[in-house]
């Protein structure tokens, strides 16, 4: 221990930077892993939250077919009550405008107190003044009034709301005015969203949300909590087609399964910072070595074991893993909540409406910390520090055993091998089917790749090595000459963070070309779907739960416009499909209005259009790319859509591309949906005008028309395109950021590793001045070494980064989200970053260039 | 009474219905104040006031459903501004179509209670009893969930041996067909909780769980039909006034279900139905009634009022049933009650008097009535939040010079917290 502290601990102090920049490196690591993880968990739990709010005591939900539960079919459900309590919900989102103007989305709950009351704690401000809940009864005498609303006592207080005062719920297009007629107190449910519930009358919300006829579901509290494997089989045997029954987490983990490959891929990318940031603990225990094989020698010259000079230098990486992993716990939770403002408009645009917030750190999380940072860091530092205990007293003593240069030709053509091994496993991988919708042999496929760029690194420095030598001495000169030297007789040494640094920016290269490329694809698929001219939506429509609809009176006066040539009114809704119960979209839409002027961009059959010609008013859908991708189906296929009076059959007539959504989506004709459905509100309606009409003009016109009671948003072509684009690079920008974060990791590395080089040589560097090196020729020496190993990597990188993203885009993605891309290299892009690798890797170079400097005469002898 | 004194245009109090009960209480104390001597010179009118008729007034007023004014439309019926129809006089009672549900009134009951005798002679009683609550005759909102009433429903079993007594409670909105009743024949539900007919026959069938009733019970005696003709008038307005009628004989027949017992049950029912709009009656702390079957063939029902002041109620009143079916009216000064043993809740701390005296002494009558067991308070927390005692008892005594005894219902109400009076606040 006291051996530790003074040849390990005393180390480190004395070179604060090094040690500080390894603790960074695996705190960025950590914390990158964790901010992911929470993240992730975040977005999830922001759902089940509001699931918990709704859920209450209940034990099982009857749920319908994508528009829920017919108030028709309900009534025949009276023997539910054999098996407990029911109470039927409506559960909604809607937004409060406050009377200080301001704007909140709320969690609507719309229920009947009289059988919600054991459900759920209603206990009210102005009841617990008196010292008691309100009774059943007083509930509803509060809620039965049309305007009537319950808020929480958080919300209203944060806003400034009062008892008996007024505010405006939005819901759809339509805008109500509302008395706030009780405050829930600050536990149970209004707790878990923040304040942000709002209760009404199961009628009152049925009014509101245009679900006349229909619930979300209707809960069930079992009278015996424990039989509930025995209820939910018993009541599944009895309920009518189109019911189903299921358990209130259910909807979570459908949510979960929704959002897993998105959260699966990011995962895998936030492990390549912390990959990166274990190369940074290799070094600095590889730097530990060298610098110090003399006081290694000593040590075993005085009897200390090699066991004892392995654990030193193992307890050095543990040491440092350990305070970066603690560091690394806080910093994740910080870089956390970053990570959900980037992630959370993805979730919000393309799966689900939550409000997310960033989870507090649990035992789980310091585990996973500390269970993922020190084994790898242990790993990471076993090469160097089983060197160290191999240093000979002898050796060390007289200083000349160094580390062999490997110039063995032998050695360079086993790495190309081994490479060669490795490309090809990674094409094979790429051949394989996904595993449970997550693309785990494209992962794999992904690290063979990998694992091959790092098995050529050595073959690379090798070329360099031959061929390098003339460029360099015709740019450099002598400083070139020296480099090039210096850089051949370390190759040994620099292949781990050469490798690093290109899997980094290989990953890089691969992100923006499959970023790129998708952006191209979906750029041409916007402009050739999107052929409308105005896209009306209701306030806060979102692609994913139930949407708010449009009004009918809203839609006759956008209809009533002169312009307006042709109306397609939109309607989507989840749907469970297969055996697993995957959410698909259901969609309803004019298909005549869309066969005449729409653009849909058709996979198969050759002429879609004909085909979709033969689905108007029939049995008939036409699907998208990821659902038949997701669900194997193919054009001619019959499948079966749950509907409200239980499965039925539709033939597949075409497949079409769409990068709105991942989870597939299935679209029949307006009169078909209706003819299954029931009639229900459009939640979009695509607008088409005359050739001469000016699509702005009428915009504001129809805004105009539709005055301040009804709430839409209308988008003109141009604006939604934009739109699209927006949410487009917003959903890459966590992805982005994570790359950042690697790199920025890597370039550390080859500080570091540079770092390692100049002590190494420090006799050499200290002759050079003495035969008459100026300062500035050495620092320019290491920085040109810096350059030289950016530029080779990039070099690397970027070839890698082609072949990882053709697995990207054609596997993973494929496999994970069911699109396709069309393959384009954004060449300015790899430019640009060519050029900042550059720059930042000569940057890096400059303080080990400074150290270099230092070495004087006396280094020498 | 609470209504106002007023005629009015159905505009002229158009208050927001959430208001309305509010406002229906200043405008029943604005009454009070200004006509202290026009209610004590009310002339005494027979009617008979049941803890329910509390209970449903109660939850009308606090569901802001409480009528406020009254209107002559043109049409021929009273209603009041908010749409319910008042009783009034030249409505004739007919069967079965009576016995089914009066939608345009916005209060109505199907009240059952009786004594029951097991195969093994244990004895039992039992209550089941189902209200409908107008809300809004007409809503707006086209939702089957809007509510247009509310149904609400009690069932009581006293098991005597075992000193026993079970209650539940049910308390719903129509919604999906859940709970309701039909028109024009007797069909009254609250989940699997049913009154119906087959032929003249009324099925009984109201089970919670571990303990209820499955009975049959036969018509018994004709109708009798209380106050004038069935109208029983509760005050000097018009609409002021209730359609009453009571089976009050019922021989019952059916199985009784307590925890895995399955008792086959033999005995005598009695049911009452009313259907009406306004009630109120403020100033009354509580009340006191009695339905009585004795062994001679004879029925009497008597209700009394305990007024805060301690006044008598000039609306106590009684009906006594002779064995062949003839009724007579009783006024409150022609019965005398004298309460005796008080039985104290230890739940709500009430204390009741659970032993009676009463004379009639029109009908030379003195009898004596004894709760068979004295814990039968329910405790409607879920649904009304009322506390009142209703349960089984047993009469003996004479009626001139020859004894005789019976069995009954006894309810107690306003013993308990607040006075009911301020309970309709």
């Amino acid at each position: 221990m006291t051996l530790f502290r003074q040849f390990i601990l005393r180390a480190l102090l004395r070179d604060p930077r090094r040690s500080l920049a390894t603790v960074a490196g695996v705190t960025l690591g950590v914390a990158v892993v964790l901010a992911i993880r929470l993240a992730n968990t975040g977005s999830i739990r922001g759902f089940e939250t509001a699931l918990d709010v709704v859920a209450g005591k209940t034990s099982l939900e009857i749920v319908g077919a994508g528009v829920g539960v017919p108030d028709a079919q309900l009534a025949d459900l009276g023997w539910l009550r054999e098996y407990g309590l029911v109470s039927p919900v409506i559960a909604r989102t809607a937004r409060l405008r406050a009377p200080d103007g301001t704007e909140h989305p709320l969690q609507v709950l719309g229920v009947d107190v009289l059988r919600d009351r054991p459900f759920r704690e209603y206990q009210l401000l102005e009841f617990a003044q008196g010292g008691r809940e309100p009774s059943a009864q007083e509930l509803l005498a509060l809620l039965l009034d049309s305007r009537s609303v319950v808020l929480t006592e958080r919300f209203a207080s944060r806003h400034g709301i009062d008892l008996d005062g007024s505010v405006q719920l939005i819901i759809g297009d339509r805008v109500h005015d509302a008395v706030v007629r009780g405050l829930l107190l600050d536990e149970g449910p209004a707790r878990v969203v923040d304040g942000q519930l709002a209760l009404l009358d199961v009628a009152v919300a049925q009014l509101l949300f245009d679900r006349i006829g229909w619930l979300d579901r209707v809960e069930i509290q079992l009278f015996e909590a424990g039989a509930i494997d025995d209820a939910e089989q018993t009541i599944a045997a009895r309920l009518p087609d189109g019911l189903r029954v299921q358990r209130p987490a259910q909807r979570g983990r459908q949510v979960e399964k929704m959002l897993a490959a998105f959260h699966f891929n990011l995962t895998a990318l936030s492990y390549i910072a912390l990959v990166v940031g274990l190369f940074l603990v290799y070094n600095t225990v590889a730097v530990s070595v060298i610098s110090r094989r003399r006081e290694i020698g000593t040590l075993r010259a005085l009897g200390t074991t090699r066991r004892t000079v392995l654990g030193l230098f193992l307890g050095e990486a543990a040491l440092l893993a350990a305070v970066g992993a603690t560091v690394g716990l806080p910093t994740g939770w910080l870089l956390a909540q970053g990570a959900v403002r980037l992630t959370s408009t993805t979730v919000n645009a393309l799966y689900i409406t939550s409000a997310a917030t960033v989870p507090p750190l649990t035992l789980v999380d310091v585990l996973l910390a500390f269970g993922v940072a020190m084994p790898l860091a242990l790993a990471a530092a076993a090469i160097p520090a089983l060197e160290g205990s191999r240093v000979t007293p002898i050796a060390a003593v007289r200083g000349a055993d160094r580390l062999a240069s490997q110039d063995d030709p032998r050695r360079s053509r086993r790495a190309a091998l081994v490479a060669a091994a490795f490309f090809g496993l990674g094409g094979w991988l790429a051949t394989l089917d996904p595993v449970g919708g997550l693309p785990l042999y494209g992962l794999a496929a992904t690290l063979a790749v990998i694992g091959g760029a790092a098995a050529l690194v050595p073959v690379l420095l090798a070329l360099l090595r031959r061929v390098g030598r003339g460029v360099l001495v015709r740019w450099f000169k002598v400083e070139g000459m020296l480099a090039h030297a210096n850089l051949s007789a370390s190759i040994g040494r620099l292949t781990v963070s050469v490798a690093a640094l290109v899997v980094s920016l290989a990953m890089l290269a691969a992100i923006a070309i499959m970023i790129g490329s998708f952006r191209e694809t979906v750029t041409y698929w916007v402009g050739q779907t999107l052929r409308a001219d105005l896209f009306v939506a209701a306030a806060g429509r979102g692609p994913a739960g139930p949407s708010p609809t449009i009004s009918a009176d809203a839609e006759q006066r956008v209809a009533a416009h002169p312009a307006v040539t042709a109306i397609d009114q939109f309607r989507t809704v989840d749907l469970p499909y297969g055996p697993d119960g995957d959410l698909i979209i259901l969609g309803a839409g004019t298909f005549e209005v869309l066969l005449e002027h729409g653009g849909l961009l058709f996979k198969e059959p050759a002429d879609g259009r004909a085909a979709m010609a033969k689905a108007v008013g029939a049995d008939a859908v036409v699907v998208s790319e990821a659902f038949a991708l997701k669900q194997g189906v193919s054009v001619e296929d019959t499948i079966e859509l749950d509907t409200p009076q239980g499965a039925r059959p539709f033939q597949v007539v075409a497949i079409y591309y769409d990068y709105s959504s991942d989870r597939g989506l299935v679209v029949m004709d307006r009169p078909t949906f209706a003819r299954h459905y029931g009639t229900q509100r459009p939640g979009g309606l695509t607008v088409y005008l005359t050739p001469e009409a000016d699509p702005e003009t009428v915009r504001e016109e129809l805004l105009a028309a539709l005055g301040p009671d009804h709430r839409l948003f209308i988008n003109t072509n141009a604006t939604l395109r934009a739109e699209v684009i927006r949410i487009f690079d917003a959903t890459f920008a966590i992805t982005y950021a994570l790359e950042a974060i690697a790199i920025f990791v890597a370039i550390m590395g080859v500080a570091t590793t540079l770092l390692t080089l100049v002590l190494e040589r420090r006799e050499e560097l200290a002759m050079l001045r003495l035969v008459g090196a100026g300062r500035r020729q050495i620092r320019r020496m290491v920085v040109i070494e810096a350059t030289m190993l950016g530029v080779l990597s990039q070099g690397l990188g970027l070839a890698v980064g082609v072949v990882l993203s053709l697995i990207l885009i054609y596997v993973i993605n494929v496999q994970s989200f069911g699109w396709t891309i069309q393959f384009s290299l954004p060449v300015w892009f790899l430019v640009r970053s060519t050029l900042l690798v550059a720059v930042a890797t000569a940057l890096a170079g400059l303080y080990p260039a400074r150290v270099a400097t230092s070495f004087g005469g006396e280094a020498a002898r | 009474m609470t209504r106002l004194r007023s005629l009015r245009r159905p505009r002229a109090s158009a208050a927001k219905p959430v208001w309305g009960a509010v406002f229906q209480c200043l405008a029943a104390l604005a009454a009070l104040v200004a006509r202290p001597f026009r209610a004590a010179l009310a002339a005494p009118v027979a009617r008979p006031f049941r803890a329910a008729l509390a209970r449903l007034c109660m939850a009308a007023v606090l569901l802001g459903c409480g009528s406020v004014s009254v209107l002559l439309a043109q049409d021929p019926a009273l209603v009041t501004s908010d749409g319910w129809r008042l009783a009034e006089p030249g409505y004739t009672l007919q069967f079965p179509r009576d016995h089914g549900s009066h939608p345009e009134y916005r209060i109505e009951w199907w009240y059952y209670t009786g004594n029951l005798d097991a195969a093994n002679g244990r004895r039992f009683g039992y209550q089941v009893t189902f209200f409908r609550i107008g809300v809004d005759p007409a809503p707006t909102n086209p939702s089957r969930w809007a509510v247009r009433d509310l149904h609400m429903a009690h069932l009581a079993v006293t098991d005597v041996s075992a000193e026993q007594h079970l209650t539940a409670e049910r308390f719903d909105r129509g919604g999906v067909g859940w709970a309701g009743a039909r028109q024009g024949t007797l069909d009254v539900w609250n989940g699997d909780w049913r009154a119906d007919v087959d032929g003249e026959t009324h099925r009984l069938q109201a089970v919670d769980g571990s303990f209820g009733v499955d009975l049959r019970l036969e018509p018994g005696k004709s109708p009798t039909a209380h106050g004038d003709a069935g109208l029983s008038r509760k005050g000097a307005e018009p609409g002021n006034a209730s359609h009453y009628y009571s089976l009050t004989r019922m021989p019952t027949t059916g199985q009784l279900r307590l925890g895995d017992d399955r008792l086959d049950v033999t005995g005598t029912s009695w049911m009452d139905h009313e259907f009406g709009t306004t009630f109120l009656e403020p100033g009354q702390v509580g009340w006191d009634w009695f339905s009585l079957q004795l062994d001679d063939g004879t029925d009497l029902m008597i209700y009394k009022f305990r007024r805060g002041d301690g006044q008598p109620d000039a609306f106590s009143s009684g009906t006594w049933v002779d064995p062949d079916g003839t009724t007579d009216g009783l006024d409150h000064d022609q019965v005398v009650l004298v309460p005796g043993r008080r039985w104290t809740s230890p739940s709500s701390d009430a204390s009741y008097p659970v032993d009676w005296q009463i004379q009639v002494p029109s009908r030379q009558a003195t009898l004596t009535v004894d709760a068979l067991v004295d814990a039968q308070e329910l405790d409607t927390a879920n649904s009304t939040g009322v506390t009142y005692w209703e349960g089984a008892v047993a009469v003996s005594g004479r009626i001139g010079e020859r004894e005789v005894s019976g069995r009954g219902y006894l309810e107690m109400t306003g013993y308990s917290g607040r006075p009911m009076s301020e309970v309709f606040r």
